[in-house]
């Protein structure tokens, strides 16, 4: 019997001596796959699953961008007509503008500030504290996001929040605005939401760039009297680049596709001024039950995001790997 | 606290800039703490002094606003528990199985079939989300718990074999071909000498895992009609959407007790685990 976790070392029908599989390219034979049953055997649920639950729906979202969709209805095939009706729909050019501002928003939460959290406490010499921080900035991470968002909406409140509260006791009355239900603020109030964003996993990444960066690194750029900022600035930055392009990436997928917070917070309004396409999609789907005109929505969004992902990836270029441990 | 710090030799003490690194640092995660500390504040009031004492401490703590909360958000968190659990069952067996396969076992297509997996990491939810929807409503599970536990166990071994494969490739070879001279099978090799050793590789998983769905809003939000089987994020939402604290201001201190309540479990989680995920995050070095 020969089973296939046994195939890396094993002995060659024939009794030819013992061979290393690991260095060979497994043959594409029968055989071979007949020998492998094992590997597949413990593959298959996987696949099983992925197969019905994770590829079939973005290819049949794919596919039905193009269709008009409602459930319990056949669907009919009507080309190009759910694009042009949202390139023609007269809120579009708003909504884009808003994801423009969110996506500049986000690129600077997202990358910036984990960034300088990291730095601080970077800078940090005592082990035991720099340890201390790094837990202490996943505890806004323990509040599930839903009450995050909640809270904020809470402290926007324009009678009982406290923001209003402050500017009162201040003496600012006529600052005490009412943050979410202004067609000029609403959008800024959404962004400001998890204010200073030191968002914890951001942080965490970069610290871990950072720490990957050699000891010999540094000594030599002391030596060249380059510390403090300066080294931030000639060595830490160009040496994370990996991770800022992570971040970005991350940012960008985050800042063209979320809604959830808009949806909790306004559900796009007041008007339409803080609607954006994924939550247009959200609605045209739940609301107006068009499934094919949302799916074209979701595959827009997908586009979009895939382009900012190719253009970041062009972009920022990971240099000087030679310097990492 | 600067008085622990370590001096090496070559460099000057600078005292000064580590006080005021402290306190910016001190500054940036009280910023970030506010929103929590308004919430564990007002978990305490009851209806007069979140009328009349918002801000401030106020005694009495009213310790009876948890009783009340729970009254109302036991299903949810009940729920929540449940279908994360057993998701998570599911993604920890796949990730370990699909892991071990694609790091120790040698046959045709392996690098085919693990990119095949991997590329589905760069699909935008945003694609398969209303598809996914008209799927489970094809399938007949809108409105069940199954709606709530498949999508985890079929999506969470995508990250998870990423992670276990890293992992496990990290296992020292002699161990196995010690065990396959005992005869050990695939399986045994596995559970006996895999699972044990990649505990810390599990462990990060089940944290991000379980974050994810205590997280997940939107998703059970439409696929979930009936209350009773609704989770604790859409609880939550619809709770804070009926109560009125300008009508009813008895209201406001249950619902932020109820908000506290809903961070329990992931703190239970972090105390237990929290070091894995840390440990995780910043020694993985993770980039792209």
């Amino acid at each position: 019997m020969s089973s296939a976790q046994s195939t890396q070392t094993e002995s060659a029908p024939g009794g030819r001596r013992l061979w290393r599989r690991r260095t060979v390219a497994t043959p594409l034979s029968w055989r071979a796959f007949r020998r492998s049953w094992q590997a597949y055997a413990l593959l298959s649920p996987i696949f099983a699953l992925l197969i019905v639950f994770v590829y079939y729906p973005p290819i049949l979202g794919l596919i039905r961008a193009f269709f008009r969709w409602r459930p319990g209805v056949p669907a009919t095939f009507v080309g190009l007509d759910n694009f042009i009706t949202y390139f023609t729909y007269a809120e579009t050019p708003h909504e884009l503008v808003n994801i423009v501002k969110l996506l500049i928003f986000g690129l600077f939460a997202g990358i910036v500030m984990p960034f300088i959290m990291a730095e601080l406490i970077f800078f940090v010499r005592s082990a035991a504290l720099k340890e201390l921080y790094r837990l202490l900035v996943i505890i806004p991470m323990l509040v599930p996001g839903i009450v995050t968002v909640l809270l904020w909406q809470k402290l926007y409140d324009p009678y009982l929040g406290p923001i209003n509260d402050m500017l009162r006791a201040m003496g600012l009355e006529h600052l005490a605005l009412n943050w979410l239900g202004e067609h000029r603020i609403a959008i800024y109030a959404i962004m400001f939401v998890g204010f200073p964003w030191v968002w914890g996993v951001g942080t965490l990444i970069y610290l871990g760039g950072l720490g990957q960066i050699s000891e010999s690194v540094y000594e030599a750029a002391a030596l060249d009297g380059c510390t403090g900022v300066g080294r931030v600035m000639r060595i830490d930055i160009p040496l994370v680049l990996g991770q800022v392009r992570l971040l970005a990436i991350l940012a960008i997928i985050n800042a063209i596709t979320a809604f959830q917070n808009i949806l909790v917070l306004t559900d796009g309004g007041p008007g339409f001024s803080t609607m954006v396409p994924g939550l247009t999609m959200f609605h045209s789907a739940f609301r107006a039950q068009k499934f094919g005109y949302s799916s074209a929505i979701g595959l827009l969004l997908f586009i979009i995001a895939m382009s900012g992902t190719l253009i970041i990836n062009r972009g920022i270029r990971p240099t000087n790997e030679e310097l990492r441990q | 606290m600067t008085t622990e710090l370590q001096r090496s030799p070559n460099r000057r003490p600078l005292q000064m800039s580590q006080l005021g690194l402290h306190l910016l640092i001190a500054f940036l995660l009280l910023l970030s703490l506010v929103p929590t500390v308004i919430m564990i504040n007002l978990s305490f009031k009851n209806g007069l002094q979140y009328r009349w004492e918002r801000w401030n401490l106020s005694l009495p703590l009213r310790g009876s606003n948890y009783l009340s909360a729970w009254d109302v958000i036991d299903a949810y968190m009940i729920n929540t528990v449940l279908v994360a659990v057993v998701g998570l069952a599911g993604v920890l067996i796949l990730s370990l199985i699909g892991g071990y396969v694609f790091a120790r076992m040698r046959f045709p297509l392996r690098e085919p079939l693990y990119y095949a997996i991997i590329a589905l990491l760069m699909v935008p939810w945003v694609l398969s989300f209303i598809p996914a929807y008209m799927l489970y409503n094809n399938l007949g599970l809108l409105n069940t718990r199954w709606a709530l536990i498949i999508p985890n166990v079929a999506g969470g071994p995508i990250f998870g074999i990423f992670l276990m494969r890293a992992f496990i490739t990290g296992i020292p070879e002699e161990l196995y071909e010690s065990a396959r001279c005992d005869g050990a099978g695939a399986w045994s090799l596995i559970w006996r000498i895999t699972f044990p050793l990649s505990l810390p590789g599990l462990a990060t998983l089940s944290v991000l895992n379980f974050v994810a769905e205590w997280n997940s809003f939107l998703w059970p939000l439409v696929t979930i009609s009936d209350m009773s089987k609704q989770v604790i994020s859409v609880g939550l939402f619809r709770l804070s959407r009926t109560t009125n604290d300008l009508v009813d201001f008895g209201s406001g201190g249950p619902l932020f007790a109820g908000y506290v309540l809903a961070s329990i479990p992931l703190v239970i989680l972090f105390i237990v685990l929290g070091k894995f995920y840390v440990e995780g995050l910043v020694e993985s070095g993770i980039k792209m």
